[in-house]
């Protein structure tokens, strides 16, 4: 007996202060994410989330349809590795987690009127979506994202290299 | 031997490296819940609606369990707790190993938090906590430094 009560303190405080920290931490979360990929990018809906759904391309189908008109630049957020494994045909690499170090040599290159579709490694991955903040951040105007990445682009026979 | 295990300075070792590991443990995951969201999620153990209350709570566990330990407060309690979550963590990695289930999202949050996929040293390394745990747990003389009487 004395076990079950010691054991259920220990738990109830950690439990308590559980709810307090995320209540107050600002990366914290939602009691429910969004763990449905038919729905989504998934994600825990942090307070600080970085999804903004109104720039999402939610079909392979749209992505393709604005492949073909020739006026989007596709850019690639994963690893460089990745990248040479394989990515979208004419897709620019910069990798996320190397913002910093590239994003000087890609503003000369691009310039901010330039119309810009980010991917990653499809709707597990918010990647694409925190490249497509930076390069909002950095004054680009027309910035969205394929949420179905290079997996999804890939499945259905579009043009890679 | 027996001995040895008696040592209430092998016991406190013991309880020390325990504490110590899962306080570490809690830390970033305190601190990034919704990374340690995503790689529940990874596992593919749980149904969805639970994935961010176990992010909430799991760390928080592993945090006052952990500074329990190290400060002797219901020594027994806490490292009974401490061994249900390692024998949890050891049964969702061999489910994986078993069934052949490696997430690899491909997102730069989870490759920097270097969450290995190499599944079976993170295996051994919880079989060896358990160790420690049944150890603790099961010693039987005076503990030191424990906060109030000196628990049995």
């Amino acid at each position: 007996m004395k076990t079950v009560k010691e054991v259920s303190i220990l738990l109830g405080v950690s439990v308590a202060a559980a709810f307090i920290v995320n209540y107050f931490l600002p990366d914290g979360i939602a009691l429910v994410g969004q763990w449905d990929t038919s729905q989504g990018v998934v994600r825990a809906m942090a307070k600080n989330d970085i999804v903004i759904k109104g720039i999402e391309i939610d079909t392979v189908d749209e992505a393709r349809r604005l492949f073909d008109s020739g006026k989007y630049i596709f850019v690639d957020a994963r690893s460089p590795e990745d990248y040479e494994e394989g990515h979208i045909q004419g897709a620019l690499s910069l990798p996320v987690g190397q913002f910093e170090e590239r994003v000087a040599a890609f503003l000369e290159r691009l310039p901010p009127e330039a119309s810009i579709i980010t991917y990653c490694s499809g709707r597990t991955c918010q990647d694409s979506h925190h490249l497509a903040e930076f390069l909002l951040e950095f004054g680009y105007e027309n910035v969205t994202v394929f949420i179905d990445g290079f997996p999804g682009w890939e499945a259905q026979g579009h043009p890679i290299e | 031997m027996n001995n040895f295990l008696n040592n209430s300075w092998i016991e406190l070792a013991a309880r020390w490296v325990l504490g110590a590991t899962f306080i570490y443990a809690s830390h970033s995951k305190i601190l990034a819940p919704a990374v340690f969201a995503k790689i529940i999620y990874g596992y593919d153990l749980f149904p969805a609606i639970l994935i961010n209350l176990l992010a909430i709570i799991l760390p928080f566990v592993e945090l006052i369990a952990g500074m329990a330990l190290i400060f002797g407060f219901y020594p027994r309690s806490a490292v009974l707790i401490v061994n249900v979550l390692l024998l949890a963590f050891i049964v969702s990695l061999s489910i994986n190993i078993v069934r052949g289930h490696e997430f690899d999202c491909g997102c730069f949050a989870i490759n920097a938090e270097d969450q290995s996929t190499f599944s079976g040293p993170l295996l051994i390394r919880d079989f060896v906590y358990f160790t420690l745990g049944i150890y603790v747990f099961f010693y039987r003389n005076s503990r030191r430094l424990c906060m109030g009487a000196t628990e049995q």
